[in-house]
């Protein structure tokens, strides 16, 4: 067979600046449609001054980070329940100030201890983000920018108004829909709350019960232990008598000084009735719960755990106080001893999480599964992972600019070395969750994205073996890049823990191993697919490959076999999805969003293979076809959970109005390549 | 050469036909079709609720869909209804996919998949013809032989005996209830009965009001009054409503108000005899009895995150009686049925527990086909991509040598 001519460089020359021109203008408007993409979630971030703050020492954050808390359904870390406060607060995992002249960060561990121990310098932290500061407008609250970061402090002239109208509108939404920004306004309204609930937990142990000392009786031989609540939670049968007693006595008055520690004592239970559950239930009970709550159920006969209830608001006396010099000794040694104590009484109660079957999910003590989730998170598996895709796509791109072969070569290794180690950061982060969370890696959205990104990554690198051609190596570091970005940007906007346990009729790993791995599985295929494709129509458009036909033939057979990849294993994944529905629900098929959106891939992936056969698709046609896949595989994936109906309302996100940056960006990449055939078409008329 | 020859000889009709409907672009427009009815009828949920959406775009009786929008604004071409285009599609698979396609080994695997695919398909048809479903409710230790449909209302009529039980009841079918609108008049007469009835005023979505409070609602009955409310999403919550008059001797005895969240019947006396009247879920027979022991329902601490459901049963059935355990993704399954714990409360201390009872012909039959699917089409791809590689690495030995 004779080669195909190829074509004088005169025949394009003609188009190559227009061709350029608009490669130019397409990669502005993408870059611009990333940095919009970027810049919109990102609030100003001025670094706050705050005098006098020193920081705690590594030890005590140690500590403090593996003291068990029970949160969302299970036992975690400390650290772990630190951070998704802070995010949900902030927006971020770190909160930067100025102090005695050094720039610090205050990872969540430290704010949340700040929170506890110093609420006074936790109250100076810019740790409230406002998306739209139009909601506090009015209120006496100096506003910057319309996205901003304010600290408690700042909040406090506008408080009051903010909790009023907060109030309001939550009595309302009970009869009416609110509008974005009064519904934005009650969430801000109840972070507030929240976080009043972790910084006034403490205020027991630190102020006291305020007691006159003139106004203790003589004889009392420890005056201070008057000044304790534990003392007076103690006291409290004999306090209802005195009580009681004395408004028998006095016609129902009682003594202005009883009446006012009872006061002081409504108040510190009203504080503890929320925020931390770091307290192990005295009893089998599996709610761990507020001291406050404890104390009432004491102090109104539901409970009979005196003892082990005053124990532990003596050591919380002794502790809280030592926190005035966050490093010294004693205050870490106090700490250690609290942490190991709730640790122990932790694995004592053989706290865990029961498997579907009734057995536990864990056969580690407690303390060591936390123990691996500190560490999980201290890993930072997926940010490095990141920042070495990072560094494997740059050296790619060096790459494809050199033109010696020697220093194009020396690139080449270099990028796959840095790809390998990336793509153990992504694998060994998978792992570890799946270990810490004791169920196969993927069984919430959070959990898709690195699955999907290893998935796209594991196709890219395993064709690139195969083919060797350099571009499939490149498209897997931007994959890798770019996913990691996005499960980066989802974890921080979503703030939920994404380890908490599953609801029960998704609690079984034998369907989580399949149907769901299958199905992403597929969902990576499909987005490969899209991206290879939208590399092929921009060279295209570059006039780069025109005259290299294998190239292009390289490229289009890739796609038709990711195409094929994605068809198999969307389809096993969706069918298998409904034997799963059958086996919970009674119905192998409902027409839900979930399903349908799995369904509208293997749709796609049909029409293509089979289009092909029917000589109504050539090479540009399934380009441009998986560029549009490209938009289904992320309907499927992302967008069906935002219309918030069907059966899998356990799937149902809110917001995600970054979905539709990605449309248009797949608009603009099927512009390109239909602005590329043309061109094609217009050099080979001519 | 025998290719020149057939090429030759002219097409008869009928092969001609069996190469359209037997051809890649039947399927491919089939393919395209159902993405479309599938993503209209995804998006159209949003706002018109799931139920809604299959009998508009995927039931039997869905001939011509129009997607519109939540202000009832077009916004798409008008299409053919989804289980008319898997029809064709099944039709053109099984002519093409399996008639014509080429047998030989390396078409082997598209062979099985396609007629697992097929298999797939008509056990689909075979459950919307032949499925049915609903929902029983049970008290802990007590028992029940029925379910309720979730959708389809029936107003049962029954005359109470001289112990004040109720006898065996006259039902108006759901099919002649389901298709009435607020203007139509439906006369109902048994044998059973010595009066006629007169439904009026039917809605499929309402609300039953004083009507003090509700000005300008429909017809006022014993101070209340039937008010039409937009349909929720979630089609069980929406609550019928009905006007009844009782009809005796060409005149009217009485007019009462049916709401079927209403579950206590109207009582109305004809010739001496107390009636009771009920608009209510269609009631389905079981062939058993449950007997429920125990019900267990969990949450993670601290959550109201559903952790475990189990429900300890006694089946009764001819006298046998059979224990079973049920939980999630567990359900009992016999004799066609299958018993799945779908919901459990716990309403002032009486727990309670929800089975779902489904009676589907081909419950198992996309299991058994999509594992022959998965393997068929699985060794087919590998084999193309076995060849694939073959292929590629010959000319780069060539260039070597």
């Amino acid at each position: 067979m004779k080669p195909t001519p190829a074509q004088p460089l005169s025949d394009q020359s003609s188009t190559m600046a227009l061709r350029w021109g608009l490669v130019i203008v397409f990669l502005i408007l993408e870059f611009a449609l990333i940095t919009f993409a970027i810049k919109e979630s990102i609030p100003n971030d001025e670094v706050r001054k705050i005098s006098g703050y020193q920081p705690w020492s590594e030890k005590v954050v140690e500590t403090a980070s593996q003291i068990p808390v029970q949160d969302g359904g299970r036992v975690k870390p400390f650290s772990t329940y630190a951070r998704f406060q802070l995010l949900s607060l902030h927006g971020t995992v770190s909160i930067e100030i100025e102090s005695g002249g050094k720039k610090r960060k205050i990872n969540p561990t430290e704010w949340l201890l700040d929170c506890l121990f110093r609420p006074e310098l936790a109250d100076q932290l810019p740790v409230f983000r406002v998306d739209n500061t139009d909601i506090i407008k009015g209120m006496g609250i100096k506003v910057a920018e319309r996205r901003d970061r304010f600290s408690f402090s700042d909040i406090g002239p506008g408080y009051d108004q903010i909790m009023e109208r907060g109030q309001k509108l939550t009595m309302e939404s009970e009869d009416r829909k609110l509008k974005p920004d009064e519904k934005q306004l009650t969430e801000f309204a109840q972070q507030i709350l929240n976080y009043q609930a972790l910084t006034s937990a403490l205020d027991f142990a630190r102020e006291g019960m305020r007691i006159d000392p003139e106004s203790i009786p003589g004889g009392v031989a420890d005056k201070s232990e008057f000044q304790s609540f534990s003392y007076w939670v103690k006291a409290f049968p004999q306090v209802r008598a005195a009580v009681q007693r004395a408004a028998a006595e006095n016609g129902g008055q009682i003594p202005e000084s009883l009446r006012g520690t009872l006061r002081t004592m409504e108040e510190y239970i009203a504080k503890t009735r929320f925020g931390l559950n770091w307290i192990p239930p005295y009893d089998d009970s599996k709610e761990w719960r507020p001291l406050g709550r404890t104390i009432t159920d004491l102090i109104e006969g539901r409970s009979e755990q005196w003892e082990p209830t005053i124990a532990d608001l003596k050591t919380l006396e002794e502790l809280v106080p030592l926190a005035d010099q966050p490093n010294s000794e004693a205050f870490l040694k106090s700490l250690t001893a609290w942490q190991k104590d709730l640790s122990k009484r932790t694995d004592t109660r053989g706290e865990t999480q029961l498997a579907p079957d009734g057995s536990p999910l864990y056969s580690k003590p407690v303390s060591e599964k936390i123990a691996s989730e500190v560490t999980y998170y201290e890993k930072r598996y997926f940010q490095k992972g990141r920042v070495f895709f990072v560094i494997a796509f740059v050296f790619s791109m060096i790459g494809w600019l050199v033109t010696k072969p020697l220093p194009s070569k020396i690139m080449q290794r270099l990028t796959a070395f840095v790809f390998v180690v990336a793509l153990y950061y992504l694998v060994s982060g998978i792992i570890s969750r799946s270990l810490v969370m004791s169920r196969p890696p993927v069984g919430n959205l959070y959990d898709t994205i690195p699955f999907i990104t290893a998935g796209a990554v594991v196709i890219l690198g395993l064709a690139e073996l195969i083919t060797r051609r350099k571009l499939l190596l490149s498209l897997a570091c931007f994959l890798g890049m770019a996913g990691l970005f996005l499960a980066f940007r989802f974890e921080y906007g979503d703030a939920k823990d994404n380890m908490d346990p599953l609801v029960a009729v998704l609690n079984s790993n034998y369907w989580l191993a399949t149907h769901v791995v299958i199905v992403t599985l597929g969902y990576s295929g499909g987005l490969v697919a899209c991206f290879l494709s939208q590399v092929y129509v921009h060279l295209r458009l570059a006039g780069v490959i025109e005259k290299n036909k294998s190239f292009q033939r390289f490229v289009t057979r890739a796609v038709y076999g990711i195409v094929c990849f994605t068809l198999l294993f969307s389809l096993v994944g969706t069918v298998l999805g409904g034997v799963w529905a059958n086996d919970s629900w009674g119905r192998f098929w409902g027409w839900d969003p979930k399903e349908n959106g799995a369904l509208l891939i293997v749709l796609w992936s049909l029409t293509i293979l089979h289009a092909r056969l029917a000589g109504w698709m050539s090479d540009w046609g399934i380009h441009l076809a998986c560029i549009f896949g490209g938009m289904i595989v992320a309907f499927s994936w992302w967008h069906v959970n935002m219309l918030e109906v069907g059966l899998h309302s356990y799937g149902f996100i809110k917001g995600g109005e970054m979905i539709w940056l990605f449309y248009i960006a797949e608009a603009i990449a099927l512009i390109v390549g239909a602005v590329a055939y043309f061109l094609h078409r217009a050099d080979k008329k001519a | 050469m025998s290719a020149s020859k057939s090429a030759k000889r002219p097409k008869s009709l009928g092969r001609k036909i069996f190469d359209v409907l037997a051809g890649y672009h039947i399927a491919v427009i089939c393919f395209v079709l159902l993405f479309l009815l599938t993503f209209y009828g995804t998006i159209e949920q949003s706002w018109i609720g799931l139920y809604q959406a299959i009998e508009k775009y995927f039931d039997i009786d869905s001939f011509l869909v129009i997607p519109r929008n939540s202000s009832d604004k077009v916004i798409g071409p008008p299409l053919p209804g989804a289980y008319w285009v898997i029809v064709v599609l099944s039709i053109n698979m099984f002519l093409g996919g399996i008639i014509r396609i080429r047998k030989g080994w390396k078409k082997a695997g598209v062979l099985v998949t396609h007629f697992a695919i097929l298999f797939m398909l008509i056990s689909g048809a075979v459950e919307s013809l032949g499925k049915k479903e609903g929902m029983m409710l049970v008290f802990q230790g007590e028992k029940s032989d029925y379910a309720q449909s979730y959708h389809d209302e029936t107003i049962e009529v029954f005359a109470y005996d001289e112990n004040g039980d109720r006898t065996a009841p006259v039902v108006v079918s759901s099919e002649e209830l389901g298709s009435l609108k607020e203007s139509d008049t439906l006369t109902v007469s048994a044998e059973e009965l010595p009066f006629e009835m007169k439904v009026t005023g039917y809605l499929g979505a309402s609300e039953m009001r004083m009507s003090a409070n509700a000005p300008g609602a429909g017809k006022v009955v014993d101070g209340f009054a039937l008010n039409a409310v937009e349909r929720d999403k979630t089609e069980e919550m929406n609550m019928a409503g009905c006007y009844v008059s009782i009809i005796k001797d060409g005149a009217e005895v009485q007019e009462l108000l049916l709401w079927s969240a209403n579950q206590q019947p109207v009582s109305f006396n004809v010739s001496g005899t107390r009636y009771g009247i009920l608009l209510t879920k269609k009631v389905w027979p079981m062939p058993f009895e449950v007997e429920l022991h125990k019900t267990v329902g969990e949450y993670y601490p601290g959550t109201r995150k559903p952790s475990w459901f189990q429900s300890d049963i006694t089946k009764v059935a001819d006298g046998d009686r059979t224990d079973y355990e049920i939980v999630m993704n567990d359900p009992m399954r016999h004799g066609g049925f299958t018993l799945f714990q779908a919901r459990w409360d716990e309403p002032e201390g009486r727990p309670y527990s929800g089975f779902a009872i489904v009676k589907n012909p081909s419950d198992r039959w996309p299991e058994y086909a999509i594992y022959v699917a998965a393997i068929s089409m699985g060794l087919h791809f590998i084999f193309m991509l076995g060849l694939y590689v073959l292929r590629s690495s010959r000319p780069s030995k060539k260039t070597a040598s």
